[in-house]
């Protein structure tokens, strides 16, 4: 594919990974109270995922990992107020004041979160190495 | 007793995530999958003794209220159902660990923890309260089934798997449409609230919702017309896995289809689900007559089956619900069974076509008898649960005076009868000495526990007959609480 003929878009694709990765992390924030949440940060993640693939860059590996690290986080979380006779999956808020931010609101529900895009993450992984994107840009190199 | 509701949903899935990553190490996996459906069975049977006492159990996730969270509602329908699916994988599962060694068995790294996944999604899909939750738990059931049908990469798998997801992702789409309308049209998607708020719509409203999702619920249970994905795509997957799925998914569908219609006061839609119900035991059991092989008369048997769940459900009168309710909790297991021995039958022949078998009654006895019993459950000869089953079906049409709909039912009993003594004389009578001698295979070590799951389930499901008394009483009760929504609605609102 784009492998080994546009140093241009790879340089590029490398170039746009951090940044991408802080819309991310914006967007996972973000998610408490607008727009945003952990399946969004994974879907962005996903994205420079595979953009990274199809350029040949260097990639998270092992779908499976991420799939289990993602549900267990997200059982965990799920559970714990169960320990304390709380309904499932109820949450504890923080709220605090940090210096440079102001007052921060969070929560375990922020684990959850971290859990679904963990989840995202692995399910592109999985498709990537399902399609063997690699093999494809190979080919492509040696015509 | 909420938290162990919780419990039910959320344990499969962490035992799952466990066992992706348990690599190598098999009895890690077996521990986890034995360990956490056991405790699934154990729980449903502690739900369905306190709600049968104390009635319905309401769990609000997060504590959020029904207006706006998820709920969990284990009502007396729900109770029962569950017991009997939770046990039915149970049996699988340890048939499955038993059947690993074989070249029939699935691969059991990726077979092992997906099974929980599924088991947590009809898990879910049995207790929600509200239609979003639905349809996540239909994907969480769809995503892990897909895999589990095709994960063994064979030709056959991956063409019908083509279909089956095709027809399952267009019914999940046309679900989601659906939700908007509902939403649109309401302002909720809670079961409870749904049962307050349908049946105050317009009349072309209200039957639009109806049959749209009389044709999203229907394309899961596998009605007529919506069937083809299922005949070809089932008989495909390893033995196991498409015990699951025919005692189980299905089904599934026909209990949302019950919940969802009787909650919301269909009534009106009856006369066409009892015209489909109709079509669907005929075309099924014509479908199972024409076929050659054990698996695929199997496999359209579900279909035919599903028809007389729908029956009751067309009737919409207490008799009528109870019967498909009943019948819902008899053909679980029996189906499962079936589908078992048919696995064991492969196993022995290598092949589960039938004019390539003969003879297994005097080689197998007990495979015999195994088959023989469910088979004859199944098509509703007396003393089995098929026949208690039919028999209350049958009592509510003729209650309710649709004559058309008892005598399909009744003659559709012998066409199944019809196509069980094919496999009967294809598969166990006859010489076999045709086949020059099928070499006689040593026991593989783990044949001891197929044939031992196989046992344990076709005993649970000749025990539903003998308890058919006390079961037919709580299936009225469960009936009744979703004929009069108030109790529903009460049970989770207030």
């Amino acid at each position: 594919m784009i492998r080994g003929r546009s140093p241009v878009v790879r340089s590029a694709i490398r170039a746009a990974s951090p940044l991408a990765l802080l819309v991310a992390a914006f967007l996972f924030f973000a998610g408490h109270n607008q727009p945003g949440g952990g399946f969004a940060a994974g879907l962005v993640i996903g994205a420079v995922v595979a953009l990274r693939t199809v350029a040949g860059i260097g990639r998270p590996q092992d779908a499976t990992r991420w799939f289990a690290v993602g549900t267990a986080l997200v059982s965990v979380v799920a559970l714990a107020p169960l320990l304390g006779g709380e309904p499932l999956l109820d949450q504890v808020i923080v709220s605090e004041t940090v210096p440079l931010l102001g007052k921060v609101k969070s929560g375990s529900a922020l684990v959850f979160d971290a859990g679904v895009t963990a989840i995202v993450v692995g399910l592109f992984v999985a498709v990537f190495d399902g399609l063997d994107a690699d093999e494809l840009g190979r080919d492509e190199v040696q015509v | 007793m909420t938290a162990l509701v919780g419990l039910l949903v959320v344990v499969p899935m962490l035992a799952a995530a466990v066992g992706f990553v348990a690599g190598e190490r098999q009895w890690v996996r077996d521990i986890l999958t034995v360990g956490s459906l056991a405790g699934a069975t154990a729980i449903a049977g502690i739900l369905l003794a306190h709600v049968e006492s104390e009635g319905t159990v309401v769990l609000r996730v997060g504590d959020w209220d029904p207006e706006l969270g998820i709920v969990l509602v284990v009502d007396l329908m729900a109770a029962l159902v569950l017991l009997v699916a939770m046990a039915t994988i149970l049996v699988v599962q340890l048939f499955a660990i038993g059947q690993r060694r074989t070249a029939w068995g699935a691969d059991p790294q990726l077979s092992g923890p997906l099974l929980l996944v599924l088991t947590s999604g009809v898990v879910l899909a049995f207790l929600t309260g509200d239609l979003f939750t639905l349809f996540v738990a239909f994907e969480l059931i769809l995503v892990s089934s897909y895999v589990l049908l095709t994960h063994q990469g064979r030709r056959g798998q991956i063409r019908s798997g083509m279909t089956y997801v095709a027809m399952n992702l267009f019914a999940s789409t046309l679900f989601l449409v659906g939700l908007a309308i509902v939403y649109a049209s309401t302002g909720t998607v809670n079961l409870a609230l749904l049962a307050e708020r349908i049946p105050e719509l317009d009349d072309p409203l209200r039957w639009g919702i109806g049959l749209w999702f009389l044709v999203v619920f229907g394309t899961k249970a596998a009605i007529f017309p919506l069937f083809s994905w299922l005949p070809d795509s089932y008989p495909t997957a390893p033995t196991t896995i498409t015990a699951v799925f025919a005692g189980l998914l299905t089904k599934v569908g026909v209990y949302v289809l019950i919940r969802f219609h009787v909650l919301t006061g269909m009534d009106d839609l009856g006369p066409l689900i009892l015209t489909l119900a109709g079509l669907t035991m005929v075309i099924g059991v014509a479908g199972a007559l024409a076929q050659d092989d054990v698996k695929r008369i199997l496999s359209f048997h579900i279909i035919s089956q599903i028809g007389y769940m729908l029956m009751g459900l067309g009737l919409f009168t207490l008799a009528g619900i109870a019967g498909a309710i009943v019948f819902l909790v008899h053909h679980i297991p029996v189906k499962t069974v079936l589908f078992l021995v048919g696995g064991l039958i492969e196993e022995r022949e290598g092949t589960s076509a039938l004019d390539k078998i003969g003879g297994l009654a005097q080689r197998q006895p007990l495979l015999a008898v195994l088959f023989a019993l469910p088979a004859l459950s199944l098509a509703g000869i007396p003393p089995f649960s098929g026949f208690v089953a039919k028999l209350a079906l049958v009592d509510a049409g003729i209650e309710k005076v649709v004559v058309p709909i008892v005598v399909i039912a009744l003659a559709n009993s012998v066409l199944t009868l019809v196509s069980m003594v094919k496999i009967w004389t294809g598969v166990f009578w006859g010489s076999g000495d045709d086949e020059s001698a099928t070499p006689i295979r040593i026991l593989r070590p783990g044949h001891r526990l197929m044939v031992g799951a196989t046992a344990v389930a076709l005993i649970a499901s000749l025990a539903i007959a003998a308890s058919f008394g006390p079961l037919w009483d709580l299936g009225e009760r469960a009936a009744a609480d979703l004929l009069d929504s108030r109790a529903y609605i009460e049970a989770v609102v207030s």
